[in-house]
């Protein structure tokens, strides 16, 4: 589904991403881990082809992200706020997207009724700016977006993060029931090491760039973390 | 305490981002500052010479006393336009343990230190040496000079605190229309000589210090107003300048026939509506169509048989103003979400076109609405008509090629006047071959043959350029998606 080959990311003399070889299979749900300053957030935006790689190559579902972008049908992603559209009014954001990945009325409508716990009918009918939202309620618009249009894979960036404490466990039941349901690819990148083991089969640790732990066994994950943070 | 809040300030504007970056265009922006002062300080030295050519006869001192209201409110409608608040700092500092108090007193202080407020005095002081000076003494040129002085000063404060209460608001428009209505309007309708009405007051001032003392007062209280308005709005929920629940700008219909570049056109007028600095871009274009008056009016433009090659480039700019204006920081007005038009399939494409079309729009708006101009000639229409397929057809072109040079990011929530965030050497440099292109594709045919055959070789180019525009314009597409790992970085840097 997704291979990553190679792949480093260099700013003058420093290198702040160096990948040899990353495949992550179809319906996987992938944790990142890792300090700040790792480089999850720059290994993200590689493989979404926001940042050129100094050298490497990432390949979704075979078409290789900087040549084509036949890719970006069946990706959705949320990292920042640079991906919304920010004066809009979330309702009008979505009519938007909905045109973009040509989806009818009732599609849109299905889709949105999932988030109506997640929302806590705060996000709809509302008539503010998404960017005049607190930036738990923007998190929420952005992962709704990101899951729009029936992708195969998609990209989270610390999604837990700005989140109360029960949306949190809403958005966590949402993802594993997505990817129970639809089989899509979750990409999720987290400070939070709870949640994280929870929802994902696999949980690679970042290091200065470099992969230094790959965990598939969901009994060891949390104890190997642990001892790795406590440092 | 107080010192260490100026070093911050001084330590912000060094360091802000768009300082270091911009050093080019602030270099500019103070070497025309420092012009404009000199051309004041110039007009101050012949003020007394000019006052004696204009009004043979009279005394040029009476005559400027009974003119210097309508200097004030000119500087009342300069001060509105240009005058900016000092509260987008205060974010930073409120929750500090400092007191509001001397937080205030420092940011309105800031705002004095500004150019406009020396104008005043360059202008009156030649004339107050010159002619009060000599003629009633030292104490009478103090009382003179200080009066004029004073009152400027007052309205800097009472500016501050007008714009703060009416910021944004129709009231405050109409007030300031109302000033224009009742400076320039009523002498020249004859209700009342406002000039004669508040000639005593300065008359007054070089004879007695009374009128000193009481603007001394009236500057003070002005201060105080504007120190006790801020000191009591400085919370954050008072600081955003726009009202949270107003949704503006509706999707246009005509747009959703064009398709994803119909709906980004569409985004893209919300855009333009939903913040400040584009909407004062959209506002200067509708000013812009009353240009024409300027020039067709003019006799020597107009009277003899032949074009003048100036209304060449007037036809340019009223037919195309919005896509030179707006369409000059190209891309930096989507730099706040780039990232989403890159992670959409073809989203950069669609973007780009939808500013196309966005563009075209309001060109044959104004077109349209340049048609009443015609009562100035039909050759004016004629020249509206080729200018704009000339605008369209090769000009747009142009301008996104080069807006596409290094685009800056932009905050779109401060004010259009004399915020130079985006601008780059680019856009400085793109009013060349903007001045010049019309005329390269005009003047040889003008010349050789006619200057109708010099219309005929633009409109014929912009028509050829209407029909080639699928393959032009994929010419700025591929610049965008060569370059957008550099634009997406660039535009995701904090301002």
């Amino acid at each position: 589904m997704i291979t990553v080959n190679n792949l480093k990311k260099q700013y003058k003399e420093a290198v702040v991403l160096d990948v040899e070889s990353l495949q992550i299979p179809k319906g996987e749900c992938f944790g990142l881990v890792g300090n700040n300053g790792a480089g999850k957030t720059t290994l993200f935006r590689i493989m979404l082809d926001l940042v050129r790689p100094t050298q490497g190559e990432v390949t979704i579902e075979g078409y290789q992200v900087n040549q084509t972008e036949e890719w970006k049908k069946f990706t959705g992603a949320y990292l920042d706020e640079h991906m919304l559209l920010s004066y809009l009014t979330p309702d009008e954001y979505f009519q938007t997207l909905r045109k973009i990945y040509g989806m009818s009325e009732a599609d849109l409508e299905v889709h949105l009724e999932k988030f109506t716990e997640l929302f806590n009918d705060e996000i709809r009918g509302k008539k503010k700016y998404i960017r005049d939202l607190s930036k738990g309620n923007l998190k929420k618009v952005g992962i709704a977006a990101a899951l729009l249009g029936k992708p195969e894979v998609v990209f989270l960036d610390e999604p837990f993060e700005n989140l109360d404490p029960s949306s949190q466990i809403r958005l966590k039941k949402l993802i594993l029931k997505e990817k129970e349901e639809s089989r899509i690819t979750f990409l999720i990148s987290s400070h939070d090491l709870n949640h994280v083991t929870e929802i994902c089969d696999r949980i690679v640790l970042l290091e200065k760039g470099k992969i230094i732990r790959d965990l598939h066994e969901k009994s060891e994950m949390m104890r190997e973390l642990e001892a790795y943070f406590m440092g | 305490m107080f010192f260490e809040l100026i070093r911050l300030q001084f330590l912000k504007s060094l360091r802000s981002t768009s300082f270091a970056k911009s050093l080019l265009t602030n270099i500019f922006l103070g070497f025309i500052i420092l012009l404009l002062l000199g051309y004041v300080f110039g007009a101050g030295l012949l003020l007394n010479r000019v006052i004696g050519q204009l009004a043979e006869g009279q005394d040029s001192l009476e005559v400027l006393n009974s003119y210097l209201i309508f200097f004030f409110l000119t500087e009342f409608l300069y001060r509105y336009f240009i005058q900016s608040l000092p509260v987008v700092d205060l974010e930073s500092l409120l929750h500090l343990p400092i007191g509001k108090r001397k937080i205030m007193h420092m940011l309105l202080i800031r705002t004095f230190i500004s150019p406009i407020n020396i104008i005043a005095l360059l202008l009156f002081l030649p004339f107050g040496l010159e002619v009060v000076a000599t003629r009633f003494g030292d104490m009478a040129f103090l009382g003179w000079l200080g009066s004029l002085v004073l009152t400027s000063w007052i309205l800097h404060w009472f500016m501050l605190w007008f714009k703060q209460r009416f910021e944004d608001s129709t009231v405050g428009l109409l007030i300031v229309m109302g000033v224009l209505v009742l400076g320039g309007g009523s002498s020249y309708m004859g209700w009342f000589n406002l000039g004669e009405l508040t000639k005593p007051m300065f008359d007054l001032a070089i004879t007695s210090p009374i009128p000193l003392i009481l603007l001394f007062l009236a500057f003070l209280g002005s201060y105080w107003l504007c120190y006790r308005y801020h000191l009591e709005n400085a919370y954050l929920e008072d600081l955003s300048p726009e009202g949270e629940t107003r949704i503006s700008g509706q999707s246009i219909g005509f747009f959703s026939r064009f398709g994803l570049s119909g709906e980004m056109a569409n985004i893209e007028w919300k855009l333009i509506v939903r913040h400040k600095k584009s909407r004062t871009y959209l506002m200067l274009s509708a000013f812009f169509l009353l240009y024409g008056m300027v020039f067709y009016t003019q006799p020597a433009y107009m009277e003899n048989e032949r074009l003048s090659f100036i209304l060449i480039f007037v036809g340019v700019f009223i037919t195309g103003i919005f896509m030179i204006q707006y369409g000059q920081l190209f891309l930096s007005w989507n730099s706040g979400n780039f990232d989403f038009y890159l992670q959409k399939k073809d989203g950069v494409e669609q973007l780009v076109r939808g500013k196309y079309l966005l563009f075209i729009s309001i060109s044959v708006i104004c077109f349209l609405a340049s048609i009443p101009y015609v009562y100035f000639g039909w050759k004016i229409l004629l020249t509206h008509a080729v200018t704009f397929l000339f605008n369209v057809g090769i000009l747009i072109h142009v301008i996104i090629y080069l807006a596409l040079w290094k685009p800056k990011p932009m905050d779109l929530n401060k004010g259009a006047m004399f915020n130079y965030e985006g601008v780059g050497a680019a856009q400085w440099l793109m009013v060349i071959p903007m001045m010049i292109m019309p005329y390269v594709f005009y003047l040889p045919f003008a010349l050789l043959i006619n200057e109708y055959a010099g219309l005929a070789a633009l409109g014929i180019f912009g028509l050829l350029g209407i029909l080639f525009y699928k393959k032009l314009s994929a010419i700025n597409v591929r610049r965008v998606y060569e370059n957008k790992y550099e634009i997406s970085s660039s535009f995701r840097q904090e301002l």
